[in-house]
């Protein structure tokens, strides 16, 4: 029972969202025939109730505004802004009027008193529209960290494109060079004349780094003077925590104080950070 | 009473020293015919004051929206008096009027829930004057965070009606009784002397639409917007959004004999009926027209062929 009430409150919150005067006009296409309509009856009521005519305006505050064009019921766009000019405009005339009178009638910086609004609701209502700003700032960050890798990638690309280029060029000068050279006399065979260099058959030049040194590691750039001597961090760390100089059993157990301990626990774990899916709205 | 009244007179310092205007007679059932207003042949414009008194109460189960809406309006309207909820059936008899009158109220907007869906609103004056009855549609609270603006509690509201409202009698007499209801009555004892919010009122499609606005505009005195402040002003919608769409408008209170009738009002229930309809008649169809067809077979059978054993032997 109590589901179907809620089911119906459900509904009705959504009915009045999609204003639903669309599915009245379909069904009141003909207005129907037997309708009272008394307008005398209603103009003598009117006569009734209304206020003597003489009486200022103050006392009624109320202002006339002209319907220039036919709103659109269904475009919820056109039909705010109606509302809204005309609450602008005739508010304008009334404005103009008050000052016609000379009495005071906007409200001081230093008047407070008691909102229709809540503090605690215009804190909502301000928190929601930061949220809101937050959000479209942290969309336009990502589109444009997508457009830059974009365009970063297209930027590496052009720079290995022209390195390639510059060293063919290269190359190529130093052929034509050579070619030069020889037409200029020099005699071929003559020392350091004829050397051939390795970038220009194309072939590795650190084979000859790599060969020459036996027991080095390659691209070792110290020629092998650290070895046996010096030893890497990992090794340093390994070596204290798996006990490269003594028994360290008794050294891992826990005592009071590292139960209670809790600094290490869960350090940086996924707490999002890394969790990209959930980043992603 | 009587207090009261001293106080908003010293208010008005020009004020003759002429007695103030007599309370006007009243009987047991109400105030006598027109009593409510000021009459207006003491024709000095400063005698008019405005008594108006709104109750404002709803239907029992009514549903949460509808009953937020209820008490937006009540922070709305300064000079209304909220009071309990109705028993739904009551309301067709004459407690109604009793109540109002005995919060000695000269109107009553009362919320009545239907089926916890549909809101109908009766706009009322009290003693002898008529009664409007609305639906409402398209309802928004002021508690939505989409209604951003705020303004002063208490306020007295500029009311901008368009045009359209004098278009025909009913339009009229509506825009009359929202004059009269929606205004806040001036120097009342709640209200504030500064003007910071515009209700709009609208007659969009046969429907009153409702909007209040708060009104910024750059000012440094209290009595002059700034130069070129008026082309500055901007305007925040504070809630609640309604609409209302008028029904019947009868002679009494809460009842009499009816002056309008609105000739395109389908009642939600027939639409939800239609449209139920319409979901449930699809099997119906199927099965009327497989009759149709049999019955249009039946009655335009077929001419035997007189060539259909043309080409068999003997």
């Amino acid at each position: 029972m109590v589901k179907e009430i809620e089911n119906q409150e459900q509904e009705s919150e959504s009915e009045p969202e999609s204003e639903s005067e669309g599915e009245d006009e379909k069904l009141s296409t003909e207005p129907s025939k037997n309708a009272i309509y008394n307008s005398e009856a209603l103009l003598e009521k009117i006569e009734d109730i209304a206020w003597p005519k003489k009486i200022d305006w103050i006392h009624k505050l109320t202002i006339d505004h002209p319907q220039v064009e036919k709103v659109d019921v269904d475009d919820d766009l056109a039909r705010e802004l109606a509302f809204y000019t005309q609450a602008l405009d005739s508010t304008r005339v009334a404005f103009s009027k008050f000052q016609k009178f000379g009495v005071p009638f906007l409200r001081p910086p230093d008047y407070y008193a008691e909102m229709v609004k809540s503090d605690s609701h215009m804190l909502k209502i301000k928190d929601k529209l930061l949220y809101e700003k937050k959000m479209m700032e942290e969309m336009e960050e990502r589109r444009k960290m997508r457009e830059n890798k974009k365009i970063s990638k297209q930027v590496q690309h052009e720079k290995l494109r022209e390195r390639e280029k510059s060293k063919k060029d290269e190359i190529e000068s130093v052929k034509k060079w050579r070619k030069q050279r020889e037409r200029d006399g020099y005699v071929k065979g003559e020392k350091g004349n004829n050397e051939v260099f390795g970038f220009e058959k194309g072939d590795d030049v650190f084979d000859k780094v790599r060969k020459k040194r036996p027991g080095v590691a390659p691209f070792d750039r110290s020629g092998g003077k650290n070895k046996g001597k010096g030893s890497s961090k990992g090794r340093e760390r390994r070596d204290s925590k798996f006990g490269f100089g003594g028994r360290k059993a008794l050294k891992k157990q826990n005592t009071a104080e590292t139960t209670n301990d809790f600094r290490g626990f869960r350090k940086g774990g996924d707490t999002g950070s890394n969790n990209k899916k959930r980043k992603r709205f | 009473m009587g207090k009261k009244r001293k106080q908003t007179e010293a208010l008005e310092p020009k004020a003759e020293p002429s007695p103030p205007p007599s309370r006007p007679p009243r009987t047991l059932t109400g105030w006598k015919d027109g009593a409510v207003q000021d009459p207006d042949e003491g024709g000095d414009n400063t005698f008019f004051r405005n008594k108006e008194k709104v109750l404002v109460t709803c239907s029992r189960r009514i549903n949460y929206r509808y009953r937020h809406l209820m008490l937006n309006l009540v922070s709305l309207l300064p000079h209304c008096k909220k009071d309990s909820k109705v028993e739904s059936k009551e309301s067709k008899g004459s407690t109604l009027n009793e109540l109002v009158e005995l919060r000695s109220c000269s109107s009553c907007l009362f919320f009545e829930c239907r089926k916890q869906k549909d809101l109908y609103l009766w706009m009322v004056k009290s003693p002898g004057g008529p009664s409007i009855k609305f639906l409402v549609n398209a309802v928004h609270t002021m508690e939505e965070l989409k209604l951003t603006g705020n303004h002063l509690k208490g306020s007295r509201p500029i009311l901008s009606f368009s045009t359209n409202f004098e278009e025909s009698a009913h339009w009229k007499l509506v825009k009359e009784m929202l004059t009269q209801v929606f205004g806040t009555p001036k120097g009342h004892r709640k209200s504030k002397p500064f003007h910071d919010h515009v209700f709009v009122f609208s007659v969009v499609d046969d429907h009153v639409w409702f909007r209040n606005y708060q009104i910024s505009v750059p000012h440094n005195e209290t009595d002059k917007v700034d130069k070129g402040g008026l082309d500055k002003m901007t305007l925040i919608e504070v809630g609640p959004r309604f609409c209302l769409n008028p029904i019947k408008i009868f002679g009494g209170s809460f009842g009499g004999p009816t002056l309008y009738e609105n000739p395109f009002y389908v009642s939600p229930n027939q639409i939800r009926a239609l449209e139920k309809k319409k979901k449930a008649s699809k099997y119906a169809t199927k099965v009327k027209a497989k009759t149709r067809r049999k019955m249009h077979e039946m009655e335009n059978a077929l001419v035997p062929d007189e060539f259909a054993d043309m080409w068999k032997e003997d």
